[in-house]
């Protein structure tokens, strides 16, 4: 059991995805992420960031390379991808909540169905993660009664009932009204602080300064450069990421 | 702007409408000298007769007990047939009876040839919606599967029922797999309509999973759900919502279609009509009142799937 002497978490080598359309969705993408690290990955829209942070959870599968995830390999065919997934929550830019679901039957079914707990169990850590969200009062409401914000809240709490080890952030805040961007970043960050692994696809270049361990940045499949976030912002060194970053900021 | 109609007024002239056609009908029926009569129609739905018990062989009457007791002495010297529950007596004292001969009668209410039929017609279609349903839900899900087999198979299926008329279907089941399997009436003409209804139902599912946004997908699968728990839990209620007045549609569309399994002698409420046709020479009026229980039947089941409806739109 040396694996748990192993700080990496995610280790993605020379992953390669060609849709069967033949685009070149990621090139020889190579990334090492350790335990209670923030990842935050930056990039124009197309250049395969969203791709290759759902090949963490083998919601887009890999035509080469291989990605280990807490020392289990994603292309081993004797993996339950599904064992896998239930450490590795995911947050999606468009919610995804289940519309026919309350907030509070959305954060219980999954622990509930997958991890077989009690209904009394999957309500009490369904309600203490609602309140964790700043969402206690709403809980009997469904999605459509709620707000952008209020739904992304949800749908953490949703991740965070299966106990995850990871969490992936697919650009959590780019479907939000302005003012509700505050409401969903606070959260995250309290999760940062808590020591959560998290990788994160966002366009928030202040949540990428304060809060990431390290910033990555993707165009045209590549990863291109990556630095910790104070250096990163700096760097002068590299002529993409000095373009992107003149369009951005 | 939108117009404004008058709601009295053209209720009203709705009304008026109505009864001009009510009345077209009415005069339509006295220009060819037809007789209307109505009177003859509830003894086939419901019958008052009562039941008669026949004596089991020739004898003599002889009624006891001040008319609460009724036997018959056979002339072949054997114990006589007692009748102690009756309503009516049929038969007097000293009567001479032949075998078959009615000597008492019971007052019930029994169903006429044309509620027995109303029964069968219900009957077969809620079997035949179970089927169907069961063979519409699994074909919809082998029709959107990635594996060739599945996905070829339904398509196969679907196109063959969906490009043959349902006559020539029951025609084949009762004919064809009916002698093969040697499957009564009643099941030849269930499979028939069940299979029939089952291809179009398939492609109601298929259309309300696609449907659904494939982010629900990814979410539950995200959770760590496998696919099947993905589908009973996530997409398959919301898809249920969804496809819900289109299914009632077709519901009621099986029940009108069964129907036509009166061709292979199965008494469902439109033979049950035909039969009651020949025996009353009264066809405006017994297809009338076939028409109007069909109605029945139709109206309450799309009565239910509005109240169905309204009652899963509480997550709207």
């Amino acid at each position: 059991m040396t694996e748990h002497f192993d700080p990496s978490i995610i280790v993605a080598r020379d992953v390669d995805k060609i849709y069967p359309n033949g685009c070149h969705a990621l090139k020889r993408v190579s990334l090492e992420i350790n335990r209670g690290e923030v990842v935050v990955i930056i990039g124009p829209s197309g250049s395969g960031k969203s791709t290759f942070l759902r090949t963490l959870n083998q919601l887009e599968t890999i035509s080469d390379g291989d990605i280990r995830i807490d020392g289990i390999s994603l292309t081993d065919k004797r993996t339950d991808i599904n064992k896998v997934r239930e450490e590795v929550g995911m947050v999606f830019q468009s919610f995804n909540l289940f519309p026919h679901k309350t907030a509070l039957q959305n954060v219980m079914l999954a622990p509930m169905k997958v991890l077989k707990k009690s209904r009394e169990q999957a309500e009490k850590k369904g309600r203490e993660l609602l309140y964790k969200v700043g969402l206690s009062e709403r809980m009997h409401s469904y999605p459509s009664q709620l707000s952008g914000g209020q739904q992304q809240r949800v749908a953490i709490a949703r991740a965070l009932a299966m106990m995850p080890k990871i969490m992936l952030f697919d650009e959590p805040t780019s479907a939000l009204d302005p003012e509700m961007v505050g409401e969903v970043l606070d959260v995250m960050k309290s999760l940062a602080s808590d020591g959560m692994t998290m990788v994160v696809v966002t366009h928030e270049m202040g949540f990428a300064r304060e809060v990431a361990d390290r910033v990555v940045f993707m165009e045209e499949g590549e990863l291109v450069f990556e630095e910790r976030p104070e250096r990163f912002f700096e760097s002068t060194s590299n002529e993409r990421l000095q373009r992107f970053l003149g369009q951005v900021l | 702007m939108q117009k404004q109609y008058n709601p009295l007024l053209w209720n009203a002239i709705f009304a008026v409408i109505l009864l001009g056609l009510g009345y077209g009908i009415y005069a339509a029926s006295k220009s060819i000298d037809y007789t209307w009569r109505w009177e003859r129609i509830p003894q086939y739905l419901i019958s008052t007769d009562p039941t008669e018990i026949r004596s089991p062989f020739d004898g003599t009457v002889v009624v006891e007990q001040g008319g609460k007791r009724v036997l018959v002495d056979p002339d072949s010297g054997d114990e006589p047939f007692v009748v102690e529950k009756f309503d009516l007596l049929l038969a007097d004292d000293g009567d001479i009876v032949f075998e078959g001969d009615a000597v008492a009668g019971i007052e019930e209410w029994r169903l006429g040839p044309i509620g027995w039929g109303l029964l069968t017609t219900l009957k077969l279609s809620v079997v035949s919606l179970v089927f169907a349903m069961v063979i519409g839900l699994f074909t919809g899900l082998a029709r959107i599967s990635d594996n060739p087999a599945l996905r070829n198979l339904a398509i196969t299926y679907i196109e063959l029922i969906r490009g043959t008329p349902l006559l020539v279907q029951i025609f084949i089941f009762y004919f064809f797999i009916g002698t093969v399997l040697d499957l009564d009436r009643f099941t030849a003409g269930v499979a028939a309509l069940a299979v029939f209804t089952g291809a179009y139902i398939a492609e109601i599912v298929r259309s309300g999973i696609q449907s659904i946004p494939p982010g629900q997908m990814e979410a539950a699968r995200s959770l760590g759900m496998n696919y099947v728990q993905a589908m009973t839990n996530v997409i398959l209620p919301q898809a249920f919502k969804r496809t819900l007045p289109p299914m009632a549609g077709q519901f009621i569309n099986l029940i009108k279609d069964s129907s036509l399994v009166s061709v292979i002698a199965i008494t469902d409420l439109t033979k049950a009509g035909r039969e009651v046709v020949s025996s009353t020479f009264a066809p405006f009026e017994v297809w009338f009142t076939v028409a109007l229980l069909y109605l029945v039947l139709t109206g309450a089941l799309s009565w239910a799937v509005q109240r169905l409806e309204k009652r899963l739109a509480a997550s709207d």
